[in-house]
């Protein structure tokens, strides 16, 4: 590189030219940012300063059962088909984000779940005819 | 142009229901006018472009509007830019005037909104004819200011902010690159899926609607808290138009705040509501008054908020760039449709121009009927729960990243992804929305920067000795850096001295 300012164009990379800048650039930012955190946490030391990645008291379940559910539901689109586990995905989130297994919140989670997803399968698949999984 | 040869009567009822289903979307709390609009993105795939504008452009008046109803009522702004709502909406709730707040919030609304819309219809064109001209050299320097922008706006570190908006566009980077065909970034095992990148809209409502539904389950979904809402008997308590004697210059000034800070690329409705609010208190005859339950501060909030969407409309329509994340979304429904919005956009397509003109009047008008009669009936819907609202969210999410590519799972996967990165970034310091810009910006980024360098032969000075266009475009974007680093420090001081 003869010249700093200059930066060589040829066809056959000019898909690398920009990522690498940006990557370059990246790397620079996050070296500092890395710097600065260091700083803070050792500048407050014996102030008890931690960081909290979760709120107080955070809802394990309902965050964690949201996760695995979501994961479930993507891996059973494709063998279960949309209805069957749309259902299922449906019936069990709003069961867990009720949090109790009355007869009234299996009712309520039944309701939510097959109106909405008979309605969405409607008015989507049939009245818009998208793809549907 | 007549409006009915433009708008087609499925478009007006499209707009219809867009103001209704965006003022529901937007009542309720943690639910903004952005992820109504992802939600229902997918849903105009089957549309032509008219008739998603007119559904879009509806979601989005109704959200921002919406938004109104949980602030007064219950101290939590609906949407980010009614923040400044709650600061005098929520104490005439209080005295049992909620339903006056309410109607004063209403009517402000629809005269931001009118203001606005008449800003930029004169505006954007002026804009757009102006950039034809632009080389490749400004449209990259314009796509940089519009970063720095954002990453000085958005709030906590700068850094972080310059930072997430560069993470967003090496992110974008990922997949071919048009020009000579060639793939980078991929990992190996993904050849296929992540050719083209990952797509928008997946990434889109995954930072948005799933990273909040991850965040909200973490606090284990708590209920509003459930308040009686006194809707005033009183006679004495009840809304007048004569409230807005003597607020004329309120109204039209936070209008115009409210439009200018939507025009900024990046910068979000709390700054337009933020601002209009200051101003109304620095104009104030009685300050003091401000806070405790004044219709003055309603009206600034209200219509400043309501403004920003003709402003965040105009460096979309006419530059390309979107003004904010739900216009950032906008941009997924032109590019679903193929249309390539620009400075060409306005001269190119005259018919969807002023369809979204129209459907802004329409949506407008439905949205100060629809909320000014049956107040009471959408107050109810801050109470909706939220164990219902929001597995139906993301079975539209899910659904709609499915659809978007005609049956893509990979795309759900993509949703995932975005979601659990949506979630975990603003708890590390890195803002979603720079990500956001970064993302949607990042590949015209590139293909300016390799455009320009091809002219040059490589040469990087080109950038600063390309014309007197060039050096105005370096000198705003030092000041915006320079603002940035200032009010960065004011601010850090003031929360070190509180």
């Amino acid at each position: 590189m003869s010249d700093f300012f200059t930066i060589e164009m040829s066809y056959n990379t000019y898909h690398i030219i920009f990522p690498r800048i940006i990557l370059g650039i990246l790397i620079i930012l996050g070296l500092i940012l890395l710097a600065a955190n260091i700083k803070k946490v050792v500048g407050k030391e014996g102030n008890g300063v931690s960081f909290k990645f979760f709120t107080e008291n955070y809802d394990k379940l309902k965050l964690y059962g949201t996760m695995i559910l979501l994961i479930v539901y993507a891996l059973a689109l494709p063998r279960l088909g949309f209805l069957a586990a749309s259902l299922l995905f449906m019936f069990a989130i709003t069961l867990l984000y009720i949090g109790n297994v009355k007869l009234r919140s299996i009712f309520i989670s039944l309701s939510n779940s097959l109106a909405t997803v008979l309605i969405v399968w409607y008015v989507f698949g049939n009245l818009f005819s998208i793809t549907l999984p | 142009m007549p409006m009915f040869e433009v708008l087609t009567p499925l478009s007006v009822l499209l707009c219809l229901f867009g103001v209704l289903i965006g003022i529901i979307m937007g009542s309720i709390p943690g639910m903004t006018a952005t992820m109504a609009i992802a939600i229902f993105l997918p849903a105009t795939y089957a549309l032509d472009m008219i008739n998603s504008i007119g559904l879009l452009i509806g979601l989005y008046v109704g959200g921002i509007s919406g938004g109104m109803v949980p602030a007064v009522l219950l101290n939590i702004p609906g949407t980010p830019s009614s923040l400044c709502t709650t600061f005098d909406g929520y104490p005439m709730t209080q005295n049992g005037e909620g339903e006056k707040a309410l109607k004063v919030g209403i009517t402000a609304s629809i005269i931001g909104g009118f203001v606005s819309l008449s800003i930029l219809f004169f505006f954007a064109p002026v804009l757009a004819s102006f950039a034809i001209d632009f080389s490749a050299v400004d449209k990259f320097l314009i796509v940089v200011f519009a970063l720095t922008v954002i990453a000085s706006i958005s709030k906590g570190s700068l850094l972080g902010g310059v930072f997430s908006g560069v993470l967003g566009v090496f992110i974008s980077l990922i997949g071919r690159f048009p020009d000579n065909n060639q793939i980078r970034l991929v990992p190996p095992g993904f050849e296929q899926e992540l050719v083209y990148g990952f797509s928008l809209l997946p990434v889109l409502i995954g930072l948005f609607a799933i990273g909040q539904n991850l965040q909200e389950s973490e606090e284990g979904l708590v209920a509003a808290s459930h308040q009686k809402i006194d809707l005033a008997k009183n006679k004495a308590k009840q809304f007048k138009f004569r409230i807005f004697k003597g607020q004329f210059v309120n109204t039209v000034r936070s209008s115009i705040i409210g439009t200018f800070v939507g025009m900024l690329p990046g910068v979000g409705g709390s700054a337009a509501s933020i601002t209009s609010y200051s101003q109304a208190k620095n104009f104030s005859k009685n300050p003091e008054k401000l806070g405790k339950g004044e219709p003055e501060g309603m009206i600034a909030s209200e219509s400043a908020n309501n403004g920003l969407i003709g402003g965040a409309l105009v460096p979309l329509l006419s530059l390309g760039i979107p003004g904010d994340s739900t216009t950032a979304i906008l941009v997924g429904a032109f590019l679903l449709q193929g249309i390539e919005v620009g400075p060409l956009f306005i001269t190119t397509n005259p018919d969807l121009w002023s369809g979204i003109v129209f459907a802004l009047v329409i949506a407008n008008i439905a949205m100060f009927i629809m909320m000014f009669f049956s107040i009471k009936y959408f107050a109810k819907i801050v109470y909706i729960p939220k164990h219902i609202i929001f597995p139906i969210i993301m079975l539209m999410c899910v659904v709609g990243s499915y659809a978007i590519n005609n049956g893509v799972m990979f795309d759900v996967w993509t949703l995932l992804l975005f979601g659990l990165v949506g979630y975990i970034f603003p708890k590390v310091g890195i803002q979603i929305a720079p990500f956001l810009i970064g993302f949607i910006l990042g590949t015209q980024g590139e293909k300016y920067f390799i455009d320009s360098l091809k002219g040059s032969g490589g040469d990087l000075t080109v950038f600063f000795t390309d014309g007197p266009l060039a050096i105005g475009l370096w000198v705003v974007i030092i000041v915006s850096v320079v603002y940035a680093v200032i009010d960065n420090r004011r601010t850090k001081k003031a929360e070190s001295a509180s």
